[in-house]
């Protein structure tokens, strides 16, 4: 097609549109679809019994507020990636709270060996795997939906920052109901699979942010106009 | 590029689109196009004008389908640039892809049509000068070329017409072959 005639065709297409809001809005809109579910899979799940005592605990506060802050840098920087001309920095915005969330959890690790006690507290915890997973998968829905309303740039950075972010509150949920502490298995089991859905996420990635669809959907409303 | 360009004009143009004001849409879609031209251009020089008209109505689709995303609090050109700069990649990988899934073959004659595939009727293909060259032959061996070629008589059958034995025709048709290659300069 003749790029004139293409301009003339997009020109009567151009029906009006819903400006997308800001990342940090869509960050605020996504936690307020998330964290309800993820409070009533939690109560489903019934809360830890220690659960005041522990939100006496510094360390267990640190390492809840690095993950949803963890959670939240991923969701903006993910919302921010599918928006052309924000600055790639943005890809560090959870590398900060997740830096904090590891450091807390090696510096315990660290104390566990120091102490001896490190090998005898390790034992396996698959449950890990598929509790957050499930209180990540309406938000990694969520995520994905809000995700292909915008420009798919990176599919592989985006898919991953936003695995990151439902990953982390699922790990956020987790803690409220799984009496697990020790910094050792909470680095292997519920970090490990932290990364893992991360990963997978974002291999998962252009499955659904990928621009041929997007394009193939112009083309079918420019063919029926 | 942003020399020629009014940033602010080109924000404004996109947020009335964007509202669904049609001439402004056409017109920032056209003041865009040749600058997208030439930043294609520019990067893929090795393209054709054909392949970088293609990718600019890519990126031109590209910008349509996302027009949303657009912030008029935030300037266009980068916004504009990045998509541009994307498809671009997106158009190099298939570039690529397409490269590496093309397998270079020699030109091989397949077709009854191709000249070389009818390179042994070639020189026969002037009737008259075959007929000439087999009215040459010496007896014999013209007996055996309209028994066996012309009429398409078995051994047996040609044999039996001509009282002479099947190995006496294949030695006939083997010479007279021969000659008709020769009188027809085939060797």
């Amino acid at each position: 097609m003749d790029t004139d005639k293409l301009i003339a065709c997009l020109t009567e297409d151009a029906d009006p549109v819903r400006r997308l809001p800001s990342p940090w809005i869509r960050t605020a809109s996504w936690l307020a679809i998330a964290i309800p579910y993820v409070a009533v899979i939690v109560m489903m799940m019934a809360p830890r019994d220690d659960l005041a005592v522990k939100f006496a605990d510094p360390r267990f506060l640190l390492e809840q507020v690095a993950a949803i802050c963890t959670a939240i840098g991923a969701a903006v920087a993910a919302f921010q990636s599918i928006v052309p001309g924000y600055n790639r920095r943005f890809l560090v915005l959870p590398l900060v709270p997740l830096t904090i969330w590891l450091a807390s959890l090696g510096q315990g690790c660290v104390q566990a060996w120091l102490r001896g006690d490190a090998a005898s507290s390790f034992t396996s915890d698959f449950i890990c795997i598929p509790a957050i997973a499930l209180v990540g998968t309406l938000p990694a829905a969520v995520m994905v939906l809000m995700l292909r309303k915008g420009a798919p740039l990176w599919p592989y950075a985006s898919a991953a920052l936003g695995g990151l972010a439902a990953a982390g509150l699922g790990n956020f949920g987790l803690r409220l109901f799984h009496g697990q502490d020790a910094s050792l298995m909470v680095l292997v089991w519920q970090m490990g699979t932290v990364f893992m859905l991360t990963f997978l996420c974002g291999w998962a990635g252009r499955l659904f942010l990928d621009w041929r669809p997007v394009i193939a959907r112009v083309r079918r409303n420019l063919a029926a106009h | 590029m942003k020399r020629n360009l009014n940033p602010e004009g080109l924000e404004t143009l996109m947020q009335a689109a964007q509202a669904g004001d049609m001439r402004a849409y056409e017109r920032l879609l056209k003041e865009i196009t040749p600058k997208l031209r030439q930043m294609v251009r520019r990067r893929r020089q090795f393209f054709t004008a054909e392949e970088v008209e293609d990718i600019v109505q890519e990126v031109l689709l590209s910008v349509h389908a996302v027009r949303a995303t657009f912030d008029p609090k935030r300037p266009f050109m980068p916004w504009l640039s990045t998509i541009a700069h994307n498809r671009l990649i997106d158009s190099a990988r298939r570039y690529y892809r397409g490269k590496l899934n093309e397998v270079q073959m020699d030109e091989l004659p397949v077709t009854f049509a191709d000249d070389w595939t009818n390179v042994e009727s070639e020189a026969y293909r002037d009737p008259e000068e075959l007929s000439i060259a087999i009215k040459s032959l010496p007896e014999g061996q013209r007996k055996a070329i309209e028994m066996l070629k012309l009429r398409e008589m078995s051994l047996k059958e040609a044999a039996a017409a001509s009282g002479t034995t099947v190995g006496a025709l294949k030695v006939s048709i083997h010479r007279a072959i021969l000659n008709l290659r020769k009188a027809l300069n085939r060797e």
